[in-house]
């Protein structure tokens, strides 16, 4: 089953995009829940977000140096 | 997004958890219409604490009456007082089990009480509802002493109110605000027995020797407890970063204000004002008289 992982949601005034950083990891590669996906950066913070779910990274997204919205599909994960 | 925010030291990085473990508090947040100064000032420990089943409400609407040059709160015509907030804060302080409720507002120079009623009105909400200490965050009522004494009469268990910056700064950083005007406003509370507790942002371009000199005058004026962090600027048209400043002198400015007799000191580059709040808390009502 395909998961399209996205770029949470923080609530109403919250930042609502972020600059992807770096992906811990390529596509075709296995990932673990909990495990280091990608790092993101806000104006205040870097912020590293966990894989929620087990399975292979089947495609990246949002590539380095580029914005994410909130909401939008960074990569897609086939469990 | 700016050049500048690729240079975060390696100490300045966070873990997002994932959103399930943060849905709790945002559903109560959404359900309730209430919001967080977690959220409107894009603290970068709101995945951290949301995870933790923590927030920080702030009442008295989104907008802010003053235009302080480091925060991410917007400014303009402010709404109108909700009669029902309080009881929503503490609908969703029970919701949330939450045993320290943090209660900060936006600065409301517009109404004649500075907004004192509403947080007094806040405080005995929660206590009636749900039986949590409350910690208030409070502006500085424009020195007025009635409005102090409003939100002090209510009994929150603790009462804060942030210098932000050392005195030098003031007219770049807190332009409408007073140094003067909030220690007095901490003598005051201090003076009623209430737990006063400030705090500041380190990086902003203050001298090592003006931070110490504010944590005298904090405890001069009977601060117990105080919180220093790093300063990171909300976006590109905010105060700049003048300084990353390293862990080490945190933890020795820590050190420093134990030393000077502050009972409750939390020093860290992602400590803000209501960070770990409910523990500080702990460690002074622990220690306070009956």
């Amino acid at each position: 089953m395909e998961h399209r992982f996205q770029l949470p949601d923080l609530g109403e005034d919250a930042p609502d995009k972020a600059e992807v950083s770096f992906w811990y990891v390529q596509e075709g590669e296995e990932v673990e829940e909990g495990q280091d996906l990608v790092e993101m950066i806000t104006d205040k913070a870097a912020f590293t977000v966990p894989s929620p779910l087990k399975g292979a990274v089947k495609q990246i997204l949002i590539q380095e140096g580029d914005i994410a919205r909130v909401g939008q599909t960074m990569a897609v994960i086939e469990a | 997004m700016s050049d500048t925010v690729r240079r975060f030291p390696a100490w300045l990085k966070k873990r997002l958890p994932a959103r399930e473990q943060m849905a709790p508090v945002l559903d109560a947040l959404r359900d309730l219409h209430l919001c967080t100064v977690c959220q409107e000032a894009r603290c970068p420990n709101i995945g951290e604490c949301f995870a933790r089943g923590t927030a920080t409400f702030m009442i008295l609407g989104r907008i802010c009456t003053r235009h302080c040059t480091f925060c991410a709160v917007r400014g303009g015509r402010p709404e109108p007082v909700e009669a029902r907030e309080p009881q929503r804060v503490a609908e969703a302080a029970e919701r949330l089990a939450l045993k320290h409720v943090v209660v900060t507002s936006v600065t409301r120079d517009d109404l004649p009480d500075g907004g004192s009623e509403q947080f007094a009105r806040t405080i005995r909400a929660v206590h009636e509802r749900c039986g949590a200490s409350v910690e208030v965050l409070t502006p500085d009522f424009e020195g007025r002493a009635e409005d102090v004494d409003q939100v002090a009469s209510a009994g929150p268990e603790v009462f804060n109110h942030n210098v932000e910056t050392v005195p030098r700064l003031y007219r770049e950083v807190r332009p409408q605000a007073d140094y003067e005007r909030s220690l007095a406003l901490l003598r005051r509370v201090a003076e009623r027995g209430i737990v006063a507790k400030s705090g500041l942002m380190l990086g902003l371009g203050e001298r090592e020797e003006e931070v110490r000199g504010v944590l005298a005058d904090l405890r001069a004026a009977g601060c117990r407890a105080v919180t220093m962090g790093q300063y990171l600027r909300p976006s590109t048209r905010h105060h700049p970063v003048v300084e990353f400043v390293p862990p080490g002198r945190f933890e020795q400015l820590r050190l420093e204000a134990l030393g000077l007799g502050f009972e409750a000191v939390a020093s860290a580059p992602f400590v803000r004002s209501s960070y770990m709040a409910g523990q500080l808390a702990r460690e002074m009502l622990a220690v306070t008289p009956e």
